[in-house]
């Protein structure tokens, strides 16, 4: 891994961990009223990774954002449902952007209902219930939404990413 | 690499379709799940059964663990009314009184699930 790739994952981790905290303090859940609900700002840095990066640096820098977020606060139950809703996500968005068909709006809208699926999944594992699984369909119509936002967000960040003629690539 | 992957593209429904479909399935497989009023709730800790409550009887009582939190039946509903864990999320879940629904404390590793006395393990405690 050469310097310039080391810099850049550090950056992406870091504006990831910022991202995840910040959302903390927006009470989406009192909008709608259902546990685990969030945007996932953090979820475009997962994006811009696997856009501009590799997969690789993209799962690296996945796993040390929820492993470094778990220290800030939440401990092992929230590193286990953000690392399993994580790294669903991560996979499913990966696979969604290589079938080369779809743009941000839809890599992004998979990658949120993913992410909930995962989590719903950790989180009747560690409660030993099934009653978990109710609240996935409502969790995936809020990722409909949630996902089209962070799309959006992701649209115009990677448009005026490539518009700058910045060279953020590996 | 090709800009036309940051724009909006009518592909991209296809993505909706497939969640939309998705939330659909899981709604059909869960429905059976909930229901009607329930008559009972069950109190989860770590997964394992730790008493049943009539939601009959209005009570307040305490579940203990990593963290505490307070219970209330008022009116065959019950919740959360208020708790120590971090997120309050057990809490904000409000009131539950329909048979299948629950409440999760993750923190407290504590579940609270409404069911209906239709259910044999009932009848025999």
């Amino acid at each position: 891994m050469n310097t310039t790739l080391l810099a850049r994952s550090a950056l992406l981790t870091a504006l990831a961990l910022a991202l995840s905290y910040m959302e903390r303090f927006i009470p989406l859940d009192l909008l709608v009223p259902l546990p685990g609900v969030k945007l996932g700002l953090a979820n475009i840095v997962s994006m811009m990774a696997l856009y501009f990066l590799s997969f690789r640096q993209g799962a690296a820098i996945l796993v040390a954002r929820c492993i470094l977020g778990s220290f800030f606060g939440g401990g092992l139950t929230s590193l286990a449902m953000s690392l399993t809703g994580g790294l669903l996500a991560f996979l499913v968005m990966a696979a969604a952007k290589r079938a080369g068909c779809l743009s941000v709006y839809g890599v992004s809208v998979l990658g949120a209902a993913a992410h909930n699926l995962g989590q719903v999944a950790a989180a009747s594992v560690i409660m030993g219930s099934i009653y978990t699984f109710c609240y996935l369909p409502f969790l995936l119509l809020v990722a409909l939404m949630t996902g089209s936002l962070t799309g959006m967000l992701a649209s115009w960040l990677f448009r005026a990413l490539a518009a700058s003629g910045v060279d953020f690539g590996a | 690499m090709e800009k036309d992957r940051f724009r909006f593209k009518r592909a991209d429904l296809a993505a909706y379709a497939a969640v939309l479909l998705l939330a659909a399935a899981a709604l059909a497989l869960t429905f059976g799940l909930t229901g009607r009023e329930g008559e009972f709730a069950v109190i989860y800790k770590n997964g394992e059964e730790l008493r049943r409550v009539p939601l009959s009887v209005d009570q307040t009582f305490s579940l203990q663990g990593d963290y505490s939190n307070e219970v209330t039946v008022k009116d065959g509903r019950i919740a959360v009314t208020h708790s120590t864990c971090p997120n309050q999320d057990c809490v904000r879940q409000g009131w539950l009184g329909d048979q299948g629904g629950s409440i999760i404390c993750l923190p407290n590793r504590v579940e609270i699930r409404v069911v209906s006395s239709g259910e044999a393990d009932i009848i025999i405690r």
